[in-house]
């Protein structure tokens, strides 16, 4: 019961990952000012953008519904070190599992989606209305080819858990070469459920200031700071169990492994907002559901056959 | 206590993110400006962020010498932003009207409106000047941090640290 609670709250739960998290975001800024060759910013600066917030006064606007406006930081950071229970990060077994928790970590994954969402509604300002009008749209255009790309592989695997897809691949390594569509699909989905470039619409700061966190200062921006960077550890996090579950059987080698593994899927992610531009809303749109979906779609057929035709 | 407030303050001075309000300038200073935010400066290695929305920064960047057109929106954009705030006053424009000075459309600096930490003469200001003067504040800041911050009243003061003019020969 103890030691339970304490791999949820300390390690490998909550406190790992926003400590995590943490690094993440600097590594994240650093590669992208390395790649428009600049120095960047120093190790400690988002732990100092997160302790600065922290101070700063907060500032409610007269419209907003007030209860809303400080609840939703708090549910959509909890939702995000719910979901991070489910996933593995020592060896092959997650924290908890049960058959069936891939499901519920995709749903966990889009409640901070949803938060920002409400978010900017509440606050009631131009900006943060658009913004989050922005935000929903887009959920529609990634959400799907990102679950039915994450669902690909569990056809295969015969298992709707994570833990039990990370087990079955670390078995079959060679599987994975069949997902590799699915892998791309769910990077590039990732990318816009992260709200980062390309697919940064939502909060284009040159256009509409900061979308659905225009109104947002202090403590409850600084949450809401975290969860998006808990959000990233998290995506890659399950990006590396379901897609590179290489395994060596060791657990601090396999820990080792995890954070070589998650660093590889940041290091991707960053490459992409370094090189690409905004895209319009509608033409993320498109470009969703005319690429990304039909390629998800394939993956599940091609998982499909294979399944049938190596009697799996 | 103590320890959260060190951490806080030491937060505060490692993160300085900037809004930059043009109130009536000729342009000249805002391009600066935008020249000091490009890679070539690279501010990001002090913390240093553009945000765009008042909410979320701490340091005003004003520019030009206040038209009447510009001063209700400077005093407001000044008062969306959260406390602790800071002010830098950029441009000869911004501290004393410069070659506006005495215009029947403008007011004579950023002083006028509201309270400025840091005047950076020049016209236009370089970007280097513009770098040293968010280091200055951010040095007077951590002087006034150590020095009297034993009350929680520390906000009230803010609005005279580092009152000091800096020129930079360039
Ligand atoms: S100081 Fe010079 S460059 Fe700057 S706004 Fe005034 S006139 Fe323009």
């Amino acid at each position: 019961m103890l030691l339970g609670l304490g791999k949820i709250l300390i390690f490998p739960g909550f406190l790992f990952l926003t400590v995590y998290s943490l690094l993440f975001e600097y590594l994240d800024r650093k590669v992208y000012a390395r790649l428009q060759n600049r120095m960047g910013p120093p190790w400690y600066q988002p732990l100092a953008d997160f302790l600065k917030l922290i101070g700063k006064e907060v500032i409610i606007p007269a419209e907003a519904n007030k209860t809303m406006f400080q609840v939703l930081p708090v549910i959509s950071l909890s939702a995000v070190a719910a979901a991070f229970i489910y996933v593995p990060v020592l060896g092959k077994e997650a924290i908890a599992s049960f058959e069936g928790d891939l499901i519920v970590v995709l749903y966990f994954l889009t409640i901070p989606t949803m938060c920002l969402f409400l978010a900017g509604w509440y606050s009631r300002g131009v900006y943060a209305t658009v913004g989050s009008v922005r935000t929903l749209t887009q959920l529609f255009a990634y959400e799907v080819p990102l679950f039915m790309a994450l669902l690909a592989p569990a056809l295969i695997a015969k298992t709707w858990s994570v833990t039990g897809m990370t087990a079955f691949f670390a078995e079959h390594p060679l599987y994975i070469l069949i997902n590799i569509p699915a892998l791309f699909v769910a990077l590039v989905a990732a990318q816009g459920k992260l709200e980062r470039v390309p697919f940064d619409t939502p909060e284009a700061e040159t256009e509409i200031v900061a979308g659905p966190l225009v109104e947002y200062s202090g403590r409850l921006l600084a949450i809401f700071r975290i969860t998006i960077d808990c959000e990233l550890v998290m995506i890659a996090s399950l990006v590396s169990a379901i897609f590179l579950p290489f395994m060596t059987g060791n657990i601090a080698l396999d820990f080792v492994l995890y954070l070589v593994k998650t660093v590889a899927v940041l290091l991707f992610l960053a490459l992409m907002r370094s090189v690409m531009a905004r895209l319009r809303i509608e033409q993320m749109v498109n470009f969703c559901w005319k690429y990304l979906a039909p390629i998800a779609i394939l993956q599940i057929v091609i998982n499909l056959l294979v399944r049938g035709w190596l009697g799996l | 206590m103590s320890l959260i407030k060190k951490a806080i303050d030491w937060g505060t001075r490692k993160s300085p993110w900037i809004i930059h309000f043009n109130a009536g300038s000729c342009n000249g200073c805002d391009i600066e400006i935008v020249d000091a935010l490009t890679p070539r400066f690279d501010l990001e290695r002090l913390g240093i962020l553009q945000r765009g929305t008042p909410r979320h920064a701490d340091i005003l960047v004003c520019t030009g010498a206040v038209s009447l057109q510009t001063k209700d929106r400077l005093k407001q954009i000044y008062d969306q932003m959260p406390e602790p705030k800071f002010v830098i006053a950029t441009g000869t424009c911004a501290c004393s009207g410069g070659v506006f000075d005495g215009c029947y459309c403008v007011l004579g600096g950023i002083d006028r409106v509201i309270p400025v930490d840091v005047y950076i003469p020049g016209c236009a200001v370089r970007p280097e000047a513009i770098i040293s003067a968010v280091v200055k504040l951010l040095g007077a800041l951590e002087a006034q941090q150590k020095g009297g911050g034993k009350d929680a009243e520390r906000r009230s003061d803010y609005s005279t640290v580092g009152r000091e003019i800096q020129s930079f020969e360039g």
